[in-house]
Parts: C-alpha cells; structure tokens; sequence
C-alpha cells in the first residue's frame, strides 16, 4: 500500500501535461485564450462578481426549466425535446397578456403589478396545459415503444411549437410591439420591472450607494427569490404529498407503482403539468430579465437546462437545480471572458464532457445503462 | 369498387395539383400519376392475367384521367382568372391535356398489368420503365418549361443525405440528430480545396472522395469515444457535434496560435524568449460570408458544368445515387450489414454472438458519414457557395424526416421518401405560396372591409412559413401513425409492433441468406 501510493504516475502526469499543452495552445482558436482571461480578471476582479451575478440570475432560469426535464427524464426515460419550446411559449404568452392588458403602456405601479401577477397565472396555467396535451398526444401511445420512437416524437412536437412561436411573432394586431418585420426576428419583451421600480421611485440597483462599480438589481433579487420559491415549493410537494410520494413511486418502478395501485397516467400528467407550470414562470422570469422574446429561444434554452439536468444528474430534482446555477454561471462567465458565439458550443462541450466521464451527473444515483 | 374510389382520390389530388402550377405540368403530372396509381392498384389486386388486369383497371384509369383533365380545364378557364393571370395558349392547353390524359391512362392500365407477369418479369420491366422516366424526365421538363430539374437535384441531394443516415438509424439503430455535420465537412473540405479563397483547385472528381474521406474521417473521430453511450444519451450527443461543426464554421475566422512555451510559460519565470507565433489572423472558412465560387466538375465531352443547365448536374446525382444504391446494398446484405441489424435488435445477444458492438457501431458511424461527404461535395459544387446557416440542426432533423418518412432501414423507402417530402418542401410550398398569395391579392383581400382582418389574413397564408410544422408533423405523425415508414422494412415492422403477431414470412435477403445457410 504505502509503496503504491508513493510511486508517482509518470503515465498520467505526461498525459496531463500535454492536454495542458494543447488546450494553451489550440483554446485561443475557440476563444479560450487563458492568460487573456487570466490578466483580464487581474484586471478587474469586480467584474468577477458581476459576472457571477449575472451568472446565479441566468442560472435560476435555467435550473427551473432543468426541473420540467428532470422530472419527465426521472417518471418515464424521455428526454422531452419540446420543453425548451414550451419556455419559449411562456415568453409569448406573458407577452401577450401583459400587451392586452395594457401593462405595457401604463406607468401605474399597481395595475403593472396586478398585470405582472396576471402574466405570470395565466403563462403557468397555459404552458402546464399545453405540455400535459403534448403528453396526451405525441408521448402518451408510444410508452412502450422502443425507445427511441418518443425522442423522435418530441423532436418532431419541438419543430411543431417552434413554429407557432414563429407564426405568433408575427401576429402585430394582437401585440402591436412585435411590429411588422415579420416573425422572424428577435422581438423586444419591455422592461416592465425596471419601469414598475421607475415608477415607485425606487432605485433599480441596490448597490448604487456603495460606490461600487456593480449592479445588483432588485431584477436579480426578484429572479432568485422567486426561482428559490418555486424550488422549495416543488421540493415539498415531492417529498411531502400523497402525489408527490405516487411520482416518486413510478419513477423507481413503474410497473411495481401500477400494482401498487397508482394511476400511473394521471401521475405522468401530473409531472407535464409541473413541469410545464415552471417552464410558464421561467418564461415570464426570462422575459423580464433579459428583455427579449424570440421564437427560436427554446433551442437554446432547452440545450442549456439540458445539460444542467445531466450535470447535476438526471432525474434528481435537486441535481437540476445545482446543475442550473453551475451552467448559468458557466454560460456567464464564457459572455464574459471568452465570447458569447463560443457559449453555445463550450455548453455542449460541457454536456458531451459529462456524459462520457460522468453520465449521472453530480447527484444522480447508478441507473445501469439500460438499453 | 375500391379501386375506383382511389382512382378517384388520385384524379382530385393531381388535378389540384394542376392549380399550384398550371400550364404544361398537367402532362407530367398526369403521367407521375398514372405511375403512382398503376403501382397501387397493381399491388392490390391479384396476379393473374395481364391483359384481364389491364382491362380491370382500364375504367378506373379513364376515370381519373377525366377528372385530372376536367380540373386542369377548370383551372385554366377560371383559376387562372381568380388568380388573375392570362390563361394558357390554346396549344399548350390541348396538348398538354391530351398528354395528361394519356399519360394517366396509360401508365395505370401498363403498371397495373404488369403486376400480372411472374415477380422476376414485373421488376424488370418496373426498373426498365422507371430508368426510362429517370433519364426522359429532365429532357420533357426543358421542353415544357416548368423547371423543376434544378428542385428535383436538390431532392436528390437529400435521398443521398438520407440514404446514408438510413445506415447509422435504419441498419445500426443509433439515433444520430448531428448529421448535417457530416454534409457540412463535405461541403467545407470541397469548398476550401477548390475555391479561390486558399488558392487551392484541386479536381472535382478528386475533391469529392477527399470530402468523403474527411466526413468519414470525422464521423469515426466523434464516434469512437461516444458510441458506448446508450441511445438517447447518443442522441444528444450527435445533437451537440451537430450544433458545435456550424458553430466552428462560423467563427474559425480569425486564427492565431501562438506557441505556449515561449510566449506564455517561459516569460513568467522571466525568462526572455522571442514568441513563436505558428498562425496568426488566418480566416479560415470566412464565416458568415460563406466560401465562394466553388470549382465545378468537367469532362471530356460536355465541358464545364454549369449552373444554367441542370441536365448535367441531374445526371451526375443520378450517378452517384445509384453508385451510392449499389454500395449500399452490397453492404447491408454483407457479415458487417448483418451484424449492424443484429445489434439494432439486440446488442447483447450480438454482443454474446461474438459481434464487437463498439467497432460495428463505429463502421455504421463512418461509412454513413462518407455519404454525406459526397452529398456535401456535390452540393458545394452545384451551388458554388457554401454558408454555415445551410448546415443547422433543421437540417439534420430534415434528413431525419426523410429517412423516418420513407422507411427506416429500407433504401426504396429512403429515395420515395427524399422524393416526396422534399418536392413537398421545394415545388409544393413555394407554388402553393405564389398562389394564394395571387389568389388573396386578385380575389380574397378586396373583399375583406377590415383592415385588422385583412393584414392578419396577409401575413399568416404564407405556406413557407409552415416548413417546421411540415417536418414536425411528419415525424409526430408517422410516430404516431405508422412508425415503420411509408415503405417499410419487414423486420423493422416486426419490432416496431411488439404486440402484434409475429412476422414469420420476412423475406428479406437476410432472411434468404440464414436459410441458405
């Protein structure tokens, strides 16, 4: 033993070397450019903190979309391809409620209040609805298909939603701010939190009289409070309700859970509607924090919370949300330092990089690799 | 009774047709048609007699022939008006018809009787028949004018693109969404070694096994490490070389790769050394601008293709359709094709079997990359620009769509497939665009009061902007519906209906193979 642990592994310390090697001197290509990063941070360390906040806010977004993944992934084996489009149709829908309500024009904090409540109700209530009738309709009769039949089949729901987001983009007469450019282009979502706090008088950034040169915004504050709620909301209900018991129940075994008594359907309804709820809140959320609304953002939203769902382990709630937080803040900090057309490829270098050497994640249990 | 029913079906669905395009194409589309239609009926019906099967179906061919041709008149005299434009020549419209006419008539009664020969006869006469469309088809589409050669290419670029991931998702069984990476190498390697943009003119004829070798090259190199992933995980993973290869194509613009050692490492211990600077500020695939033109393919005879005659280059396709048909059928019928379809069913009972499932994989993995390698080369070379938006996830999802449309595992499948959902993509949608864009100019919108309701009916009847639904709908449907395809394999059937009966009469060549011993 004391031998073995004393001997040094040439082997393996030549092969580090040389990745080391290799990344210094192929990373600058793809944006990777270490003592760039390395004197910028030296730089300026504050931008550091920034970057993290940016980095938590974004991550709280993507770890609640992470959570409609994971669920689904955990009760029955499905990567639901359409719920990163299922977000995108809660930006929409919130959108739109917040434009018919006349939220969009008003300067009265109260009724902008009452019209962002609305907003979110009505996004959480629409997008549960229209994941459990994906379910119903394109998962529900393939349940014991081979596998990859659902996956095809929730590609194909993805293509489908995408498309109404591109046709409800161009609908001007229902929200006359998408203007006429067609459906196409990235439309604005209003900053209606920053002329809600306008309004009230209140200072936007609550470092503003530290004399630091940092933002931490009340949008900030108000994306992780909420994100935590509905968190420990969903926690709670997993681990503390009859339903919450039956999911877990039918994620372990379904067909044990069905002898058992459980109407597995309702309880995989159950989970689309959960999850669709959250990807409704996360679409509000993502709106009002990043102020765009663009058809084709559940792509890469969905890419984003998927890889969270793999890192922190899929199928385990709180993987998903660790996982959020950690690909939020590694797409912030490759914004930042590294360039934000390389983001989209570091995450799913990310992905490919876990699934390879980790496939269950952080948290995830040994599932066996199952055919 | 039946048979009259769908020749009835078939003559509305082609004289509609006629709406969309006018003109000349009743004649083609009425001997397309009867091709169908004869084919259908054929199968359908007994094998008996010839001449007692032609005159069988002869009522309901001139049926259908008659209601193409009283909806193409249709068209002509009122259509044309609602859309308003001026109405064919006299000329056109009686010869055209007449052709239609006769075309659909002729071509039913033949193909249906031919269904009457002995199996060996009828498939040699069916390919002698289909070679002979094959190779009239863009000849009559020069003559008519309805220009469709230069869509049909494109088509079959796709039946390329689908036949070679019919390898990796129909034989292997492994999901694979990253596909139009592999077309995307092609075209880039054709692209950068033929192009002024390096100074690089290397032959076409040449060119096109380099991209294929680069493709396969590449499919080996993302396969090797990924391939004991089990299927979705694999999925996801293809998806993601998928998004990387346009990503990497986009941005390799402005290259510097300075040597570590001398410029980074040494100098921190204050060491003085002179950087070693390798590449600096190279614009390698020149981004979004795309590389063009593109060196184009010549021979002997015909001289330089040209992107103004699309016979040559229609030809050429065919070619490497059938070269492609060719090898592909020898290898699935080969030791490696058999183990691909053994793993697909069960890779662990393949595995006992003595079948190394990494290595078989990986195989499935690089020869149908090397497909899309000549796709690629082929496509760089006709259009003469390349551009990293053509090379997209849809793009991958789309050739998913053919194969998924077709018939997983099956080539006939895989090309009827390509054929019909990409003539519904590039003929279909944009004549279908034109007129009712024509038609609410000229007759719907004046007689909408509400400008409200007048825009929203403008802006949302553009069919182009369904494309997505088109494809996602063809994979939730064909799910849903009929998973095997529209031309299925037997045994891909067979597994993919678990609970019903088993299919003991799988005659596929395999099949003959193991009984022979």
């Amino acid at each position: 033993m004391e031998t073995a642990r004393k001997k040094f592994n040439w082997r393996r310390f030549a092969i580090a070397t040389l990745v080391l090697y290799i990344v210094f001197l192929i990373g600058p290509i793809v944006g990777l450019d270490i003592p760039v990063v390395y004197a910028a941070i030296k730089a300026n360390p504050l931008q550091l903190v920034q970057f993290l906040i940016i980095g938590i806010s974004n991550g709280a977004i993507v770890a609640i979309i992470a959570l409609g993944y994971t669920m689904v992934y955990g009760i029955i084996e499905l990567i639901n391809f359409a719920h990163g489009d299922v977000y995108m149709i809660g930006v929409f829908t919130s959108l739109t409620v917040l434009s018919v309500t006349g939220t969009l024009e008003s300067k009265d904090p109260v009724k902008i209040t009452l019209g962002l409540i609305l907003a979110l109700v009505i996004a959480i209530v629409f997008c549960a609805i229209l994941n459990a009738a994906i379910e119903r309709l394109a998962y529900r009769r393939l349940r014991n298909a081979p596998r990859l039949a659902p996956l095809i089949s929730a590609i194909g729901m993805s293509f489908i939603i995408e498309n109404i987001g591109l046709m409800w983009a161009a609908q001007a007469w229902l929200v006359p701010s998408f203007g006429t450019t067609g459906g196409a282009s990235q439309k604005v979502f209003p900053d209606m939190l920053g002329i809600l706090f306008a309004s009230l008088g209140w200072n936007i950034n609550l470092l503003a009289s530290s004399g630091l040169a940092l933002r931490l915004t009340i949008k900030d504050l108000l994306v992780i409070v909420l994100a935590v709620v509905l968190m420990t909301g969903l926690y709670l209900f997993v681990q503390r309700t009859r339903l919450g018991k039956a999911m877990r129940a039918t994620a372990q075994n379904r067909d044990a859970a069905k002898m058992l008594g459980i109407d597995i359907d309702r309880v995989i309804t159950a989970t689309f509607l959960i999850g669709g709820g959250l990807a409704g809140a996360a679409g509000l959320m993502a709106g009002l924090y990043n102020n765009t609304a663009w058809w084709f953002m559940g792509f890469r939203a969905g890419l984003q919370s998927f890889t969270a769902a793999v890192l922190g382990g899929i199928g385990n709630i709180t993987g998903g949300m660790l996982g959020g937080f950690l690909i939020g803040l590694l797409a912030s900090f490759s914004d930042g330092y590294l360039n934000a057309r390389w983001t989209n490829a570091l995450v799913f270098a990310t992905l490919v990089l876990i699934l390879l050497f980790r496939p269950t994640g952080l948290l995830g249990e040994q599932t066996g690799q199952k055919a | 009774m039946k048979i009259m029913r769908s020749g009835i079906t078939f003559g509305i669905l082609a004289g509609l047709l006629t709406f969309l395009f006018g003109g000349w194409s009743v004649a083609i589309i009425g001997s397309l048609m009867g091709v169908g239609l004869g084919m259908g009926l054929g199968n359908g019906l007994e094998r008996k007699d010839p001449l007692k099967i032609a005159k069988d179906v002869a009522p309901t061919a001139l049926v259908a022939g008659a209601i193409l041709t009283l909806l193409s008149l249709y068209q002509n005299g009122f259509v044309q008006d609602a859309i308003g434009k001026q109405p064919a020549q006299l000329n056109v419209v009686i010869f055209g018809n007449l052709f239609g006419f006769l075309g659909a008539v002729i071509f039913t009664t033949l193909l249906a009787g031919l269904h009457g020969l002995p199996e060996k006869e009828e498939l040699k006469w069916k390919m002698i028949l289909l070679a002979l469309l094959v190779v009239a088809f863009p000849f009559i589409d020069k003559l008519t004018a309805l220009r469709w050669t230069a869509q049909i290419i494109f088509a079959l670029i796709f039946v390329i693109l689908g036949l070679g991931l019919n390898i990796v998702v129909g034989y292997a069984g492994l999901l694979d969404l990253g596909y139009a990476a592999f077309f995307a190498i092609g075209a880039y390697t054709t692209g950068m070694l033929s192009s002024p943009v390096h100074g690089i003119h290397i032959n076409f004829w040449i060119v096109i096994w380099i991209a294929a070798g680069m493709a396969a090259i590449w499919g080996f190199m993302l396969g090797a490490p990924t391939l004991p992933l089990r299927g979705d995980y694999l999925a996801i993973v293809t998806l993601g070389f998928g998004e990387i290869v346009p990503v990497l194509f986009r941005n390799l613009i402005d290259i510097t790769i300075k040597e570590p050692l001398t410029c980074w490492i040494l100098p921190m211990f204050r060491i003085k050394t002179s950087c070693i600077i390798l590449v600096e500020h190279y614009d390698l695939t020149l981004g979004e601008k795309g590389i063009s033109p593109i060196g184009r393919p010549s021979l002997p005879l015909i001289g330089e293709f040209e992107s103004s005659n699309p016979i040559t280059w229609y030809f050429l396709i065919i070619a490497i359709i059938l070269l492609s048909v060719f090898v592909i059928r020898r290898l699935r019928d080969s030791r490696l094709g058999r183990s691909w379809m053994a793993i697909r069913e069960d890779e662990l009972a393949a595995a006992q079997m003595g079948i190394d499932p990494v290595k078989t994989k990986l195989a499935a993995f690089a020869l149908g990359a090397t497909f899309s390698g000549f796709a690629g080369a082929f496509y760089a070379a006709y259009i003469s620009g390349i551009f990293p938006s053509v090379f997209e996830f849809s793009t991958s999802i789309i050739i998913l769509c053919v194969v998924i449309l077709g018939g997983i595992g099956n080539i006939n499948g895989v090309i009827v497939g390509g054929l019909v959902l990409m003539m519904a993509d590039r003929l279909f949608l944009p004549a279908l665009k034109d007129f009712l864009a024509s038609l609410l100019t000229h007759t719907v919108l004046p007689s909408i009061s509400n400008p409200v309701v007048q825009l929203a009916v403008k802006d949302n009847t553009n069919p182009i902007l369904y494309r997505f639904l088109l494809f996602g709908l063809t994979l939730v449907i064909m799910m849903a519906v009929r998973p095997e395809g529209m031309i299925p394999n037997a045994q891909v059937r067979a597994e993919l209906h678990p609970d019903d009966e088993p299919v003991i009469e799988a005659e596929t060549p395999m099949t003959k193979k193991a009984i022979k011993g």
